[in-house]
Parts: C-alpha cells; structure tokens; sequence
C-alpha cells in the first residue's frame, strides 16, 4: 500500500488503477482527495494444499484489483478449483505459518460467512435442484441471502432477463440445456449483487454462441456494475477474451502471470508455423537451416516460431497447404513453452 | 468483528434457509414421498393390532390395539428420519451435489448440518402427528392427552436424523445403508417396546433394550398417550437429549472431512 496525499481541483482525474478518497474540503474550497493503489479484493500469499500425497497448491501468491478480471489457465489438476475453493472456505489450506489470505481484508479460514455474503460463486460442477423449476432455484437461494418477497421476486425477474432465461422461468431443471443450466447457476450466483463472482469453469462443456453470451454478460458485470471477476478455464480463448491477468498453472505451481497480450508479445514469438505431420521435418528443415526460427514440439505436432511471417513462409515453401498452419501464436503455445506439455494431452 | 458479523444473515435465517430447501423439494413430489411413510403404519395398525389383537386381547393394561399405536406414534418418525439423513443426505452429497451450490452461499458446514437434523425432526413430528390423527379417528387414542406426544416424535426425527448423518459419514458407498436399515432399525423396531414390552424380554437382554435408541421415545410417547407419567421419563429425556446432541457434533466434525476439501 502506498498513499500519497494530494490537493487538487476536483478535475484532475487520478491515474488508473489509482483510487481517490475524498477525505475533506479545506475552507478555500479546495478538495483534499487522498490517492492511493488500490487494495486488492483477493490478495493470497504463500499458499499450500495437499491431498494425502497429492500436492495439489504449491507456494502460491496472487492479487487481484477491483474490477479487474483474473483467468486461472491451466490443465486438469494444476490446482486451480482447489484455490478458488480454498477462497470461500470450501477447503482448507495447509497450515502453514507464512500463508496468507484475505478476500475484502477477511481471512477466509477465520471467517468464511462475511466473504460469502458479499461474493457470488458458482461451482464447477452442476448442483442445482432438478425436480425444481428456474425460479424456484433462484427462490430458494434467495432465502440464503434473507432476501424475501417482493424484492426477492424483482431480483429474480432482473436475472432472469439478465441471462436470458425469463422464458424458461417455470420450466423444471431437468429441461434445461447444458448452456441455460450454467447460466441458471451464474445467476444465482449473482442474486446477492455480488462485488466479487468466483468462477469455475463457467463454460466448460457448452457451444460456441452460449460461451459468447456468457462472456458478454460477464464482460457487462465488470464494466457496469465493477463486478470483480476470478474465474478458471481451460479456454485460451476465453482468458483472452476476459481476462485483465492471466495466471497460468500447472502440477499446483504459478507457471507465468500478466496481461494476456504482454504476456504473448514478451515470452513467445509473434507467428507459428504447425506442422501436422512431424515426419515431414527433413523437409522443412533443409540442411538443417532453419531459417532463424525456432522449434518446438512433440511427436506428434512440430512447431516453429518466428517474429518474422515471411521467415515461417520460407520454411513452409516445399510441403503441401494441407499438412501445415501458419498462424499467429497463442496463449496455448506459451503454456506448451512454459511448461513442456500441451494442454490438451492432460484434459 | 462485530461490525463484520453483521453482513451476513444471521443464525436462524442460515438453519431455517436449509430447512425451507428442504421442504421445497420435498413437497415438489409429495404423495409419492409422504404417501408411503404414512400408509405403512396404518397397514400395520390394521394388518398386526386389529387382526392379531383378536388373540391378544390386552397388553401391559390397555388394549393392544392401543399399545400398539401408542408405539407406532415415533416409529414411522425414526424410520422416515433416518431414511432423510443416510439415503437422502449421500444422495445430495454424492450423487446431485447441492451442498456443494449451497455452501456457496453464506452458510457454514454447521448450519447445514442442523439445518438436516431440524428437518429430519420436522419429518418426525408431522408423521407422529398423522398417527395421531388417525389413530384418535378411529377412536384408539385419546386426543385430548395425546396432544403432545408429536414433540417426542420431533424429538425421535432430530435423534435418527443425527444417526442417520454418522452413518452417511461412515458409508462408502449408497447400498450399505441397507445394513442400517435391515441390520439395525428394523430388529430394534420389535426389541423396543413397540410390539410388546421389554419387560417380557428374557432378563439377560433386557439391559441392551435400555440401550437402544427406540426404546425411549417409545415409552416416551406412550407415557403422553395413555397418561402414565412415570419419573423413568425424564432418562428417556435426557437420554434422548444427550445422544442427539453427541450424535449431531459427531456427524459435523466427520462429514465436515467430506464437505471441506
């Protein structure tokens, strides 16, 4: 935390990411604003988990600001639902002495009542009551927020409308598409006005249009009503899209974190050349020149990377259109990288 | 803290949200999930005190008919207690994972574990309620001093419904709640006073029917019913009160282990 107090006409905007707190009007009308970064809403350092022999979360450390959108990108089992569980208290950490967590300044471990209360989860997997129709759903979670009536009923209706589900009111869970299921749940999550929506794989397992429409919404969330966003995806795309901060996992460890285009422009080359079939390297690679590009891959997909599109245009000259891509890289290509590993081989 | 404290719902409204849920869904599908617990102390009313009381004639002082359904005023509470918390909690649990939406909102392990107990107990009084009701119709019980003998039934659904929630914490999976079932509540159902009375027991088993959960809200119950009080109520009470109560914290520390990764 840094403040730095200031006196300024009201008209001097502060910078970005900097908060002002209007702490008084001295008697000549000028006001006194005290500028500030701002807190972070989720700030977790040093933290650990493991399941029996399992180490699930290693030594790790994040912030998130407010309004801002955070994507936790990585395989199966890189630990990032554990750590948004460990959030809210659905898991405990290691009790390890130098761990930290706090989520608006409270410390989850101590008091999970007050972050839940003003944080909207939804969960991975589906957990919503089938026999009962959408608005019963809603209703009942409603009451777990002491929301009751008529306001509760607006609430509803707004959500409803919101997620573009008002024509489905009394239909039963059960019959409901996968895509109007996930939005039911992110609804629900949001009943409470939430200032913080956790989100576990909000579009896992949905089309193409229904994961636009998610992102659209939650993309209004946080320019609306500064909703501040954590969310875990296995879609590059969609940390892409969303994402302020990418934090990129793997076996339980921070592998890299920053804005998702800085992150590209400064760890990997600007353009990729895929080869699909790999026993067409010899040649690609005639006499071994490869043209300045650098290469990666596995056995079954061969990679070479180049800042410059007409050096992969080169490589590519005497193979056939159909056994290669070029084309810009991506947040997949970064974690293959980083880590060694495609993404897909372990979901 | 206390300005904190304030942010969320408080206590009542955090149980009572669990318990609403409960009756929400229940009631979604009422007959078939309350026709059945209620036809099956009527058959046995019936099909045991009206056919088999021919050849009775009176048990312990009163007519066997009348003992008999002074006895069935907890047993379809247990049975429909029990059943709430090991079959319907591992189903929420395990298989549709709505504790898992629902400790997502601003709720703690504890409050939905008594929220569970609560509703098993309601279960309890209103099935104990529905005997009464029939049983005074057809004029075997007197409603007049049977009135309260649906708080033993509240009292014998919180009690099961905290044995129910062990044993959805010891369970592996679904089908050995059949031992439960089969193994333990169905014999303890005639060990228990409910058919005829452990004084008829042979002396050596007659201490292990004290022991047994049954055998108090039992003579409880019909204590209330036919008027009886005798000072060896207030064991059964505290008995009752005792083991619910341990029964309750054991059930949230171990399924705190399956709800808290």
């Amino acid at each position: 935390m840094c403040f730095k107090l200031a006196v300024a006409c009201p008209s001097i905007l502060p910078e970005a990411n900097h908060r002002r707190e209007k702490i008084g009007v001295s008697s000549s009308g000028v006001h006194v604003y005290l500028y500030g970064m701002q807190n972070p809403v989720i700030s977790v350092e040093h933290l650990f988990k493991s399941y029996r022999k399992v180490r699930a979360v290693l030594d790790l450390n994040f912030e998130v600001f407010p309004r801002t959108c955070v994507a936790f990108l990585g395989p199966n089992g890189a630990g990032k639902t554990t750590t948004m569980k460990m959030l809210y208290g659905k898991a405990a950490p290691d009790g390890n002495p130098k761990t930290k967590i706090t989520v608006f300044g409270t410390d989850p471990r101590r008091d999970e009542l007050s972050i839940k209360a003003i944080a909207g989860v939804a969960p991975q997997e589906e957990n919503l009551d089938l026999e009962l129709n959408v608005v019963q759903n809603l209703r009942i979670f409603a009451n777990f927020y002491r929301m009751r009536g008529r306001a509760a009923t607006a609430r509803i209706e707004e959500l409803l409308r919101f997620m573009e589900l008002s024509e489905k009111r009394t239909a039963r869970v059960r019959e409901l598409s996968g895509g109007m299921k996930r939005r039911l749940i992110i609804a629900r999550a949001l009943l409470n006005r939430p200032r913080l929506l956790i989100l576990d794989e909000p579009t896992t397992g949905l089309d193409p249009q229904v994961r636009r429409l998610i992102w659209e919404k939650l993309h209004n969330l946080m320019k609306t009503e500064g909703v501040t966003i954590l969310l875990t995806t296995h879609y590059m795309e969609e940390a892409y899209q969303l994402a302020d901060n990418i934090v990129i996992m793997d076996k339980g460890r921070k592998v890299i974190e920053g804005e998702p285009r800085r992150l590209l422009s400064d760890n990997i080359e600007k353009y990729v050349l895929e080869l699909l079939d790999p026993s067409l390297q010899a040649r690609v690679e005639h006499n071994g020149n490869l043209n300045g590009c650098r290469k990666d891959g596995d056995a079954q997909r061969v990679l070479y990377y180049s800042e410059d599109l007409q050096s992969l245009e080169r490589l590519s000259a005497e193979i056939k259109q159909r056994d290669y891509i070029i084309r810009e890289s991506n947040l997949e290509d970064l974690f293959l990288q980083t880590t060694g590993r495609r993404l897909n081989e372990l979901q | 803290m206390s300005s904190s404290s304030l942010r969320y719902p408080p206590l009542w409204n955090r149980v009572g949200s669990v318990w609403y849920r409960h009756l929400r869904v229940y009631s979604q599908n009422l007959i078939s999930n309350a026709l059945p617990p209620f036809l099956e102390p009527l058959i046995f009313l019936v099909g045991i005190g009206v056919g088999l009381g021919q050849f009775i004639g009176r048990m312990d002082g009163v007519p066997y008919i009348e003992y008999l359904a002074s006895g069935l005023l907890v047993t379809t509470a247990m049975f429909t207690a029990a059943f709430e918390c090991s079959f319907g909690t591992y189903i929420r649990l395990e298989f549709d994972k709505v504790y898992d939406g629902m400790l997502a909102a601003p709720i703690t392990v504890t409050n939905l574990l008594v929220g569970e107990v609560l509703w098993a107990a309601t279960k309890g009084l209103v099935f104990s309620l529905t005997v009464l009701i029939i049983a005074s119709v057809f004029g075997i019980l007197n409603p007049a001093t049977a009135a309260l003998a649906p708080i033993v039934g509240f009292m014998t659904g919180a009690m099961f419904g905290a044995f129910g929630l062990v044993a959805t914490s010891i369970v592996n999976n679904i089908s050995q709640f059949n031992f439960l079932f089969s193994g333990f509540l169905s014999p303890m159902f005639f060990f228990s006073g409910v058919v005829f009375p452990i004084s008829r027991l042979p002396a050596v088993v007659r201490p292990l029917a004290e022991v047994l959960p049954l055998t108090h809200p039992v003579r409880l119950a019909r204590a209330i019913a036919l008027d009886r009080l005798e000072p060896i109520i207030v064991w059964d009470v505290a008995y009752m009160l005792i083991v619910t109560v341990g029964l309750t914290i054991l059930a949230i520390v171990r399924l705190r282990r399956r709800l808290v990764d």
